[in-house]
């Protein structure tokens, strides 16, 4: 019987629809020893950036109702490092390794791009849309014009790998910035990035979290990304890629019906290691016992 | 992987002591490591969310269990003390870099609070070739327990409670006097504690140290990077970011940056 989950993205083929969600993976080699990692159909790595950064202070992370706060500050060991330490070892497995990049300035993300585009990765995430760290990131993904700007001179320099850019949900429509990055050139984007929140500790009087604020991510946001997911779905043609709160195939199939095509794994994998092959397993069956043929079929298929 | 409870009580309203029946993973447990629990029994149910990292408190080879030894804090432990007796929960393999072993030599165990629990096992397993001292701290008598398994696996035992209710009023690092008399220190429990036992040694070449951290965690296995510790490097000199749950939770006592160890706690 033919695989129903073999996922094609802009060109690029995918065993499954599930890709580890950038910065829930590491670089893939933290989770070798748990699973096997040929079982999944990609991993976005940890958000690259041109120098290795040291991230936030401590403490990162609280957990929520349903979720959790983080404020990592992108923590990475730098494009050079990634290219010379990390992919040589992700690349031995058969799964797709999507680049998670971003920089400062736009100098910077282009100049990264530039590297990531010639090395031996499958795809380009652009993340134009972390809440934790003070220059970047969602500075240039909550205005629309300079997310046009930022995706344009990046869309220049990636000339030889589809550019997939990721979203804020931190926004007031983000069908607009989805246009903005079509009309830029991306070749597919991602949603939703975590939510801004905050957590009080009673007794200090103080946040939980260092950096005061933090990303909101886990099943807690999971209607508003289905939801992100379907305003994107009516807005664009270029394919979107569903993440936020997905914990089990029910899941992965509400965010197709809103109109993605493929999906990604985040805070649950910190929840259970070994959920994804669990979750692609159970997808199987629910294809296979519905007469889906391929579960591209299930895309934007809400009736309403 | 997946055990059997086959004990859970709580010993005061305080602490929890849970054992758990897994013959393959009390093979592959070593003194120090911990593991990531989940507190949540049915499926499609997510909060809490996350696991719980708890620490490896005791292991029984013969009978392949294990016990963890649990303070109740939050909604995770409270649920944790809920679950009875032959119900089968999930948890991870042993994780963490655990502690390095002496032999033959004098040594001292200092633990504070629920930081007791990896230093039973610990405890035990020293016990069989060295000459151990255990300093147990506490908050108040609730804090003091299972005393009558350190008593047996120590030459001296000596203990203390900030409110004076059990053993000397005070700090337990007040109480341990003749430090170079020891090859080593093995510490778990609050960071102030922590960070007083350190002082002790912070200038004794003769005497090692070392300790087991606790952060929230996300993953335990390296992957979130909630855990951070900030540690000298000792080969280049220059400070590194390791992850308490790959790394550590033990750490050298005196590589690790101690102004950097989450301020809300010290």
């Amino acid at each position: 019987m033919n695989n129903p989950l073999v996922t094609e993205i802009c060109g690029v083929m995918f065993n499954n629809p599930l890709i580890m969600a950038s910065g829930t993976f590491g670089y893939g080699l933290e989770y070798s020893e748990l699973i096997d990692l040929n079982k999944i159909g990609g991993i976005s790595v940890k958000g690259i950036s041109l120098n290795e950064v040291k991230g936030n202070p401590m403490p990162r992370i609280m957990e929520t109702h349903a979720g959790m706060l983080n404020a990592i500050g992108l923590q990475n060991v730098g494009v050079e490092k990634f290219i010379r330490e990390k992919l040589p070892h992700i690349k031995k497995y058969n799964t797709r390794i999507i680049a998670n990049f971003w920089g400062k300035t736009i100098e910077e993300y282009v100049k990264v791009a530039e590297i990531l585009d010639k090395e031996d990765v499958d795809m380009l995430e652009m993340n134009i849309s972390c809440p934790n760290i003070k220059e970047g990131g969602i500075a240039f993904g909550t205005d629309p014009k300079m997310t046009f700007e930022v995706v344009s001179e990046v869309r220049k320099t990636v000339i030889n790998k589809p550019l997939i850019v990721k979203l804020s949900p931190n926004v007031s429509n983000i069908g607009i910035f989805g246009r903005s990055v079509e009309d830029a050139g991306a070749d597919a984007v991602s949603a939703i990035n975590t939510l801004i929140g905050m957590s009080i500790n009673i007794n200090t009087r103080k946040p939980f979290l260092s950096n005061v604020t933090g990303g909101l991510s886990g099943p807690a946001i999971k209607p508003v990304a289905v939801k992100m997911v379907y305003d994107l779905y009516r807005t664009i043609s270029i394919p979107i890629i569903g993440i936020g709160g997905i914990m089990n195939y029910k899941d992965v199939l509400e965010f197709y019906l809103a109109g993605a095509k493929a999906i990604q794994i985040g805070t649950a994998n910190f929840v259970d290691p070994e959920i994804a092959p669990a979750i692609v397993n159970d997808l199987e069956n629910y294809c296979n016992e519905n007469k889906i043929t391929n579960i591209s079929q299930l895309s934007g298929g809400l009736l309403i | 992987m997946k055990g059997l409870v086959v004990d859970n009580r709580l010993l005061n309203d305080k602490y929890g002591l849970m054992c758990i029946e897994s013959p393959a993973f009390v093979e592959n447990a070593k003194p120090g490591q911990f593991l990531m629990l989940k507190t949540q029994l049915h499926d499609y149910l997510y909060d809490p969310l996350l696991r719980r990292p708890l620490g490896i408190c005791d292991v029984n080879l013969k009978r392949g269990t294990f016990s963890l030894l649990y303070m109740i804090v939050g909604k995770g432990t409270k649920l944790l003390s809920n679950i009875g007796k032959d119900t089968i929960i999930s948890f991870s393999d042993p994780l963490g870099t655990p502690f390095d072993l002496t032999m033959d030599k004098k040594v001292a165990v200092i633990g504070g609070g629920v930081g007791i629990a990896p230093m039973i096992f610990l405890t035990k397993t020293l016990y069989e070739n060295n000459s151990v001292d255990v300093f147990y701290g506490g908050a108040e008598e609730k804090d003091i327990l299972l005393t009558h398994i350190f008593e047996r696996y120590s030459s001296n035992m000596k203990i203390s409670t900030n409110d004076g209710s059990v053993g000397k009023k005070g700090f337990i690092t007040d109480l341990v006097d003749n430090i170079d008399s020891y090859d080593k220190i093995y510490a778990c429990g609050p960071k102030p504690m922590l960070k007083a036992a350190f002082e002790l040694v912070k200038d004794r070449n003769n005497v090692d140290f070392e300790v087991s951290l606790e952060e929230r965690m996300a993953c335990g296995v390296g992957a979130c990077l909630g855990c951070i510790i900030y540690i000298n490097d000792e080969k280049t000199g220059q400070d590194k970011q390791v992850r308490c749950c790959l790394e550590g939770p033990v750490f050298d006592g005196k590589q690790i940056i101690w102004d950097t160890v989450c301020k809300e706690q010290l």
